[in-house]
């Protein structure tokens, strides 16, 4: 229940939506309980039905409205329940429809314009898989829950109306079935899905790393070691299953004998009550029939339950994204064009860091300047552009445009700064579509002159579909070049002051990468560029390069001056131009 | 119905015997038990005493808990082979997934290849569980009640009969239809669901171009019209289950009426109609539970057939063609004339390639991107295989292929980006020499640069590595590989791919420093685009859209003022 509260306690993404949909939800659970309840009264009523008839009455009519429920019970079960599963599952996807949003809302307020990493995509998926976990709690648990506990109150108060005892008595049995139990696997459950979590966990990261490092297995021949590696986690895994089948099979066993208790109250109650007149006599086969039916919603309910740990576990996901938010101060704009980014003796560290990954730094870059960062990874080239876009804010110092920080200018940041980053994601659509991005307003001829300008026009037009050719799944029909030229379109449609290049070439061969640059130093020849790069081809473009090493500037000059002058920027670059080490 | 594969598992017509029994017994239960519920109703109906239901109530709760107890018994009884049969699949997955080598998983994907055999055998299993203890249900206890019910009274005995191939009638052609119009909804539907993960992909694009906000809405109207095209596919999906529904409860409400006319025409006793009308629902039960869980045992067959799939892809034959071998200095490795063909494309990745080298030389391969660069080192390594045999060969023998066990002993195997283990660093290390003493281990870190970051590190070379423990740069990474070539005196031949491309340029020179060392007295192969590398070779191989288009020293190559010329201009950066 403690559990249960703080699961609860901060949710936004569970209790919200049962109250928005609140009439569908109701619906759907009279639906569900009119299924079963007319699966009862079809058995109530044919048990009804034959005893009457077995006393031969005179005349049909006494058989009369029996025969006719028979055929209504017999048609409203079967009606209902389609009625149910369509009513529920539209009432879910709808909610996931929210739920989408509502998540893109919140995976976009956190999101960074500088990324790097693909893992981050894969978090998404888990977030993705979640929802479809939040979809299952309403269908498989929620739902058959309370449609259960619907029916059994009905039952109780039902008998309980013609006899207390027996109604105490059902209330206590088949209290068993619907509380008693579901809450007894929640606990059961809920310490085994934890260790079987964990189990699986860990025989996930072992194999795949095993299946990463295959290459190195192989080649050392450690058959033996690779195959014992996975002994000690499947046989526990298989423990586990084990257990969890005995369980089931044993709850499924005790539930049936509780059934059969209630059947046995039933019949002795049936024996002393309703012996007194062949007429109430009738009414035996009637209550004894309908019981089997009457508690058939109840047999499944611990398994639903039982699931809510899995379900925990998601809605805590979600609702732990909407926890520290950053929150912006008041906006403003850039009434005038873009003339100087200052970076004001800037320090940040991560709240959960040791060091200052930037520490004290400060740069002016103004209008049409060229600037390229250099450093090994982790030195802080992409925290620095992180602050530069206002993705992070500083521990000390400012960024500043035109004088205004940019934190001020959050709102207005794609009118100031266009990012041509490793991997540009292209979208799931078409070329222009993808293109057009860049500027929504631009027309279809300012799109293809923006694909010319970058060298594309011929090859798109060369394709079956031209600008409406799909760029399929994460951009794979285009190369690595193309799928950056296709990206520097979108910017040059976009028409920033401000260019931000983080590592385009990272994954090119020398030739397209110097092609690329080449290009985009032309096209871009009016904008201001900060450029992240790793090595020194294409260095000869820019104004200014700056060596970045843990957290502050070391190296700093124009390219050709520090050629002449430094020997370690000498060294570095004929090394990177191929010239052999004498 | 059944699945036929599944009667192949070895032991599975045993165990269908020994549960076909208990199925049997089982029938037999819910018959008696029925029996007497039946009669204990009818002496309450006939205002018998309470003690006239004792016999019969006890006999009812008897076969009540029979009934019960052999479903766990029939579980109990089949489980232990299940387990068995999932868990030597399992193993022969894993076993499979070695002997394929990576060139193969790397097709298959590694995610997918790692869920197959975690959630994909578990899928085997409850599959397993499932399908043959509710086929045989199905196939021996509506039969018997039948055959009860013929006995009590033929007409409603007729009657269940006829309408049991009706209810699979119906539900196979509603089947049809919906899953006709599902195949021709997928593909839409398939997009539109991948559409959000898509967005969600994309978010840091979209944040860039400031169209993140606006795009919430789509999202939700993207996922609306999914809603409504999953609603338009249940609807029709779903009347298949409700065929059945409707003609098992419609039937039993029929089996009522018919028996209380019956009755009062006197044609029948309470007794024998109570008993029917008690087992008609019986009757439908085991046809409703396989219908129930037709979507499990769906998944089951289609996870049972991804696995039979690996299972049944072809090894890679005659590893152990090549009798003991050692990389020596005048030992030789020949490619003749050789062509490779990727599977499912028809343009050979590389053609007609020879190339013969001896002893310990370094070999240089240039090329552009998509050139065959790593094409050619991985069938260097064996891991894949040239399109026929013996167009490789090792001092003079010719051989299918390179994936020998013998010449796997004698190289290492160095990418962009070498994989660490989660494990210490000393067992990474250690990875090809499982025995080596800590002196030694020691020695190979401080050749290969790692001295001073491994004193840095709390644990030292305790220290966990690899995936959810401490974070290794490119640089370090790849420093580590050289520490398993240093460690490893047996292994002579060194396969380099492309080891510097994505390490910045400080950190690419210093690296150089710490690996030329480790080229003495070995073979090398080094693919790069890297040029400076070139200075430090013997030999240079220049690829070209998958032929070896000029290959010799690079004097004589630079002489020649070819194709190698070219290349080398093209990439080189100009004067500053």
């Amino acid at each position: 229940m403690k559990q249960l509260r703080q699961t609860f306690a901060h949710d936004t993404w569970v209790m919200p939506y049962l109250r928005k949909y609140k009439g569908l939800l109701i619906l759907v659970l009279f639906l569900g309980f009119m299924t079963f309840f007319s699966g009862g009264a079809l058995m109530f009523n044919s048990g009804y039905l034959i005893s009457e008839a077995a006393r031969q009455p005179s005349s049909i009519i006494y058989i009369y409205i029996p025969v006719v429920l028979a055929r209504a019970f017999g048609i409203a079960r079967p009606v209902f329940r389609y009625v149910e599963r369509l009513t529920s599952h539209n009432w879910v996807l709808r909610i996931v429809s929210d739920f989408r949003k509502k998540l893109y809302q919140t995976v976009e307020r956190k999101a960074s314009a500088i990324q790097r990493s693909h893992q981050t995509g894969d978090i998404l998926s888990i977030l993705a898989d979640d929802i479809d976990h939040i979809e299952n709690l309403y269908l498989r648990t929620v739902f058959p829950m309370v449609i259960g506990w619907l029916l059994y109150l009905f039952v109780v108060i039902g008998v309980g109306s013609l006899n207390w005892v027996v109604g105490l008595l059902l209330f206590l049995l088949l209290g068993i079935i619907v509380v008693i139990m579901p809450l007894a696997s929640v606990a059961t459950n809920g310490v085994r899905e934890y260790r079987q979590h964990q189990i699986q966990h860990r025989f996930y990261t072992n194999l795949t790393d095993e299946v990463l490092g295959l290459g190195d297995w192989l080649i050392s021949g450690r058959y033996d070691d690779f195959m014992q590696l996975q002994t000690k986690p499947i046989k526990e895994i298989a423990a586990l299953r084990r257990k969890d089948h005995y369980y089931q099979w044993w709850r499924s066993f005790f539930v049936q004998f509780v059934v059969l208790l209630t059947t046995l109250v039933l019949l002795i109650w049936s024996g002393i009550s309703w012996t007194g007149t062949k007429s109430m006599a009738d009414w035996i086969a009637a209550f004894a029939l309908a019981i089997f039916p009457a508690v058939s919603p109840f047999l499944n309910m611990s398994q639903g339950m039982s699931e809510w740990p899995v379900y925990r576990r998601s809605i805590e996901r979600v609702n732990q994204l909407d926890q520290g938010e950053r929150k912006l101060p008041d906006q403003t704009k850039l009434d005038e064009s873009f003339s100087e980014l200052a970076i004001d003796h800037l320090t940040f560290r991560y709240p959960e860091g040791d060091r200052n990954v930037v520490d004290d730094i400060s740069l002016t870059v103004h209008a049409g300047e060229k600037i390229a960062l250099l450093g090994p990874s982790g030195t802080g080239k992409s925290t620095l552009l992180k602050l530069i876009v206002g993705d992070l804010n500083p521990v000390d110092g400012k960024v500043l445009i035109n004088g205004k920080p940019v934190s001020n200018l959050q709102k207005v940041r794609s009118e100031i700064f266009g990012i041509l980053d490793q991997q540009p994601y292209l979208f799931n659509t078409t070329v222009m579509n993808n293109v057009r991005l860049g500027n929504p307003n631009a027309s279809d001829d300012e799109v293809k002159a923006a694909l010319a300008a970058v060298g594309l026009k011929n090859l798109i037009e060369s394709l079956p579909e031209q600008y409406n050719t799909h760029v399929q799944e994460a951009g794979k029909r285009f190369s690595g070049g193309e799928r950056q030229r296709l990206s520097l379109a979108r910017i040059l449609l976009q028409d920033a002051p401000v260019i931000i290049l983080d590592e385009p070439t990272v994954s090119l061969d020398p030739i397209t990468e110097k092609k690329l640059l080449d290009q985009v130093f032309k096209l871009l020849k009016d904008k201001t560029i900060i450029w992240v790069t790793h090595h020194l081809a294409g260095i000869g473009h820019v104004d200014q390069v700056r060596f970045l090493e843990s957290g502050h500037f070391d190296m700093q000059g124009a390219p050709q001056k520090l050629y002449r002058e430094e020997p370690r920027f000498r060294q570095l670059y004929d090394l990177d131009k191929g010239k052999p080490s004498d | 119905m059944i699945d036929k594969r599944l009667l192949a598992l070895p032991g599975m017509r045993r165990y269908m015997v020994i549960l076909g029994i208990l199925v049997f017994v089982q029938a037999v239960a819910v018959i008696v038990q029925a029996r007497f519920l039946s009669v204990a109703i009818v002496n309450l109906w006939n205002l018998e005493p309470l003690n006239s239901i004792l016999e019969p109530g006890i006999i009812f709760a008897v076969a009540f808990l029979c009934r019960h107890l052999l479903t766990v018994a029939e579980n109990r009884v089949f489980f232990p082979f299940v387990e068995k049969t999932s868990g030597d699949m399992r193993e022969k997955l894993m076993a499979k997934i070695f002997h394929l080598g990576p060139a193969e998983i790397e097709k298959q994907g590694t995610g997918n290849i790692v869920t197959m055999a975690l959630e994909g055998i578990d899928k085997v299993q409850t599959y397993l569980m499932l399908v043959i203890i509710k086929i045989l249900d199905m196939s021996i206890t509506p039969w018997l009640i039948l055959l009860y019910i013929l006995f009590l009274r033929w007409e409603q005995a007729i009657f269940l009969f006829i309408i049991f191939p009706v209810i699979i009638l119906f539900m196979v052609i509603l089947g049809l239809a919906a899953q006709s119009k599902a195949d021709r909804q997928y593909e839409g539907y398939q997009r539109l669901s991948n559409h959000f993960v898509d967005t969600l992909r994309g978010l840091s694009t979209l944040k860039q171009l400031g169209l993140s906000k606006r795009y919430a809405d789509n999202v939700y109207d993207v996922s609306e019209s999914y809603r409504k095209e999953t609603m338009s596919t249940l609807r029709i999906a779903l009347t298949s289950t409700f065929a059945l529904d409707f003609f098992t409860t419609l039937s039993i409400a029929v089996v009522a009426v018919f028996l209380g006319f019956g009755l009062m025409d006197g044609k029948v006793t309470l007794l024998p109609a109570l008993t029917i009308l008690v087992l008609a629902p019986e009757y439908f039960l085991p046809i409703r539970n396989f219908a129930n869980d037709y979507h499990a045992t769906l998944n089951g067959k289609n996870a049972l057939s991804a696995v039979l799939e690996i299972l049944n892809e072809p090894e890679v034959g005659d590893t152990d063609k090549l009798a003991d071998f050692k990389w020596q200095a005048d030992a030789n490795l020949t490619l003749k004339h050789m062509n490779f063909t990727y599977p499912n494309t028809d343009k050979p990745a590389l053609k007609d390639v020879s190339v013969s080298i001896s002893g310990m030389k370094k070999v240089g391969i240039i090329g552009a991107s998509g050139s065959g660069k790593s094409t050619l080192i991985n069938i260097i390594g064996g891991f894949l295989a040239p399109d026929q045999g013996g167009q490789v060969a090792l001092n003079g023998h010719e051989l299918p292929h390179l994936n020998q066990k013998a010449w796997q002993k004698n190289f290492l195997y160095i990418p962009q980006n070498p994989y660490l283990f989660h494990a210490t660093l000393a067992q990474n290390i250690a990875f090809y020499v499982t025995n080596a003493s800590p002196a030694s281990i020691n020695q190979a870190v401080s050749k290969a640069g790692l001295a001073d970051w491994v004193a840095t590190l709390p644990d030292g070379l305790d220290t966990m590595i690899g995936e959810g423990a401490r974070t290794v740069s490119g640089g370090q990474a790849q420093r580590i590989a050289l520490a398993r070539a240093f460690l490893d005196t047996n292994r002579k031949v060194l396969l380099f791919d492309e080891p510097t491309a994505h390490l910045d340029i400080e950190t690419e020179a210093a690296l150089k420093k710490d690996i030329l060392p480790v080229f003495d007295n070995h073979l090398v192969f080094f693919a790069t685009h890297r040029l400076h590398w070139i200075g430090e070779m013997d030999y240079v191989l220049v690829v070209d859209h998958g032929q070896v288009v000029e290959q010799g020293t690079p004097a004589e190559l630079t002489a020649k003022n070819g194709e190698y010329v070219k290349l080398r201009s093209e990439m080189g950066a100009p004067e500053l």
